[in-house]
């Protein structure tokens, strides 16, 4: 039985970490710049963090297209096409070194140690359709490879129909629909998980356990339909339900893309909800928006083996997330400055996982907190300092203390992980930038000192990363 | 610079000005009723995600539009559309926003601005604005300034050939003087009207306009 468990709960929280390592970060497009005609400092402060114009761009759907178009008309002289004569076509490449601060131990727990910085060239590739596709219709779609799975897949992606509605007194009313495949990649503030803070982050160093599910955890890994509106550039209100959209994940009866069956991990029964509301409001350079969003997930664990099969049967885990956001920025000439900030609550209701014994507890909490300064000086000389932190409770069976060689496990079954990131940017132009980022833990997976009950320290995983990051 | 010499830079300020905007006349009578709902569509759904409610910008960034002259407007997107303004927002912003615009979108968009009310100036310091008003009035014959209200009207209203300067953003009008004075953006009459102002001046003249109402 305790074989049975560990296997599921192994299973359950590998693919999470999975998800969360291989959660991408946000990009700005060059492409859209191509089709507006519009230089970066247009749609953002330093990219890939948006400014009104920015926010209002992609809420009309990125059909803002200043191109020559291939055109044609019905006899009611209605469009039947409006196709840009360039397609929207963008690349992205970061190159970067990563040293943590005390190398690993050997998987297999001898003494040996691992090297202590990672080359990656490329840390990622990305190739972007980024623009209009028909005039109500847009895309972003993201297609990357990346060095730790040596593979290309899907990234974010976001497909969206918008329209405006002219109303009395030259007020607006813009409306659409998202179709995309990650919780908030579709949102216009750079808050939400999807867009947030660190905008670029190295994938060599040490994940810690626990992420709540609209935090990425979900992401590439659904799809999801929304319906929005945003009244007067102000007042932004959104719903939607995602479902499992799972990738690389088959049948294994038939070996086709599904059903999917009790072998997938965290599936989500039927769909889950999606709501956004957030207000905005400009004063001189000054912009501020306070809002909230949510969602609730009930998902089957699954993840079963020829040895400890599962079925996508009740009961689920049920994840209710709510979370807060403001952003603040300041746009003058020289100066930027921009401070943002969310938390996001999660209550866990693991039905499923307290009855198969995987976790330790019937209910827990967990609690995520960001809060991200940035000053930009001419768009080219850039600091940020951003505090993280992850509270919740402790469970042995979620975040368990496992065996040697330790490094992603718990001695104390807590999830608490918070510390610092302080980054330094310099943009030479506007679609490059080198980025010097150190990320400090003052607690990891629950512990300061021998957090994993086997020697590392939280401040063993801290790293200095160095980024070159090009889009063009 | 003496008198005399002023007043020949301003007749030949004023004769460029004729000359440079004689040929844009914008007639809002001739746009009918399909292309104005066009151009206000355009400007409720695009143009104001930066120029603001009817014209009213927030962001200084951001010329106000509303109650501008509408040869002006005209005349400046033509200029954006041609790439021939080449001040540092018109190459970031207007450039790309101007390309798809055909002649009548332009006339609805121009016709739009023009018809909107102006907002109620904003005051500033009290003596910034005195310095400021009586450069823009009188000029400073010491430093070879013209009056600007020779061109832009004593109320910097603007005429159907000058544009108007009322209740416009200090930070706007600061980036164009300069913009003038080094050439960003070519346009010889203001190039030599402005190539004497220093920033002091500037900042007065500037929150004197801002302070205007309609």
């Amino acid at each position: 039985m305790r074989e049975v468990r560990w296997l599921r709960t192994t299973a359950l929280f590998s693919s999470l970490l999975l998800t969360v390592t291989l959660a991408p970060t946000a990009y700005a497009v060059p492409s859209f710049a191509r089709q507006t005609g519009l230089a970066c400092e247009a749609c953002h402060t330093v990219f890939p963090e948006l400014n009104h114009f920015g926010r209002l761009f992609k809420a009309n759907g990125y059909t803002l297209d200043n191109l020559k178009q291939v055109r044609d008309i019905d006899t009611r002289k209605q469009q039947l096409l409006s196709l840009s004569t360039l397609p929207p076509l963008a690349a992205m490449i970061q190159v970067s070194e990563t040293w943590l601060n005390q190398s690993l131990p050997q998987g297999t727990g001898l003494p040996a140690r691992s090297q202590s910085s990672t080359v990656g060239f490329p840390q990622q590739l990305s190739l972007f359709y980024a623009g209009k596709v028909a005039p109500h219709v847009g895309a972003m779609i993201q297609l990357t490879y990346e060095n730790d799975s040596a593979a290309i897949g899907i990234d974010n992606t976001d497909l969206r129909y918008a329209n405006l509605l002219l109303l009395p007194n030259d007020h607006g009313l813009v409306y659409g629909l998202s179709v995309n495949n990650n919780p908030t990649v579709q949102d216009l503030w750079n808050t939400t998980p999807a867009w947030g803070y660190p905008y670029a982050a190295s994938n060599a160093g040490v994940s810690s356990l626990a992420a709540t599910q609209i935090d990425g955890t979900l992401a590439q890994q659904v799809a999801g339909l929304s319906a929005y509106a945003l009244w007067n550039e102000s007042l932004y209100a959104e719903m939607g339900v995602y479902h499992s959209a799972q990738q690389g994940v088959t049948n294994p009866i038939t070996g086709a893309a599904g059903p999917l069956d009790g072998t997938a991990s965290n599936v989500i029964e039927g769909a889950a909800p999606y709501a956004r509301l957030a207000y905005e409001y400009q004063w001189g350079r000054h912009d501020l928006e306070v809002g909230a969003y949510g969602a609730q997930f009930k998902l089957f664990p699954g993840g079963g083996t020829t040895a400890a099969p599962a079925t996508l049967t009740l009961p689920t885990n049920q994840f209710d997330d709510i979370a807060e956001d403001l952003q603040y920025q300041f746009l003058g000439e020289d100066h930027i400055v921009t401070l943002a900030a969310t938390h996001i609550h999660e209550t866990m209701h693991l039905d499923a996982s307290f009855a198969s014994g995987a976790s330790a507890n019937p209910s827990n909490q967990l609690n995520t907190t960001r809060i991200t300064g940035t000053y930009y000086f001419r768009r080219k000389y850039g600091a940020t300092l951003s505090h993280f932190a992850t509270t919740g409770s402790a469970d042995p069976g979620l975040y368990p203390a496992g065996s040697a060689p330790g490094v992603i496990t718990s001695a104390d079954g807590s999830p608490d992980t918070s510390g610092w990131i302080a980054e330094v940017n310099y943009l030479p132009w506007l679609n490059t930038k080198l980025s010097l980022q150190y990320t400090h833990y003052d607690q990891f997976n629950g512990g300061t000192l021998n957090y994993d009950g086997l020697g590392r320290d939280a401040a063993a995983n801290d790293t200095t990363y160095l980024l070159l990051w090009l889009t063009f | 610079m003496n008198t005399k010499n002023l007043r020949r830079l301003t007749a030949t300020a004023t004769l460029l000005c004729i000359t440079a905007l004689a040929a844009v006349r914008v007639h809002g009578a001739g746009i009918d009723a399909a292309n104005r709902l066009a151009g206000e569509r355009v400007a409720v759904g695009t143009c104001a995600n930066c120029h603001g409610w009817q014209g009213h910008s927030i962001q200084p960034k951001f010329p106000v539009l509303a109650g501008q002259q509408a040869n002006y407007l005209l005349a400046q997107l033509h200029a954006f559309k041609s790439q021939t303004r080449g001040d540092p927002d018109a190459l970031g912003y207007m450039w790309g926003m101007a390309a798809p615009l055909d002649e009548s979108m332009m006339a609805a968009l121009a016709d739009y601005y023009s018809r909107q009310t102006p907002w109620a100036g904003e005051r500033g310091d009290p003596r910034l604005i005195a310095h400021g008003e009586q450069i823009y009035q009188q000029g400073d014959a010491a430093q070879g300034i013209p009056p600007c209200a020779a061109c832009h009207g004593p109320k910097a209203a603007g005429t159907s050939m000058y544009p108007s300067l009322a209740g416009q953003h200090v930070q706007y009008l600061i980036k164009q003087l300069r913009s003038f004075q080094n050439n960003l953006r070519d346009v010889a009459i203001m190039h030599g009207v402005a190539q004497g102002l220093k920033l002091p001046d500037m900042l007065a003249v500037s929150a004197y306009l801002q302070s205007l109402g309609p």
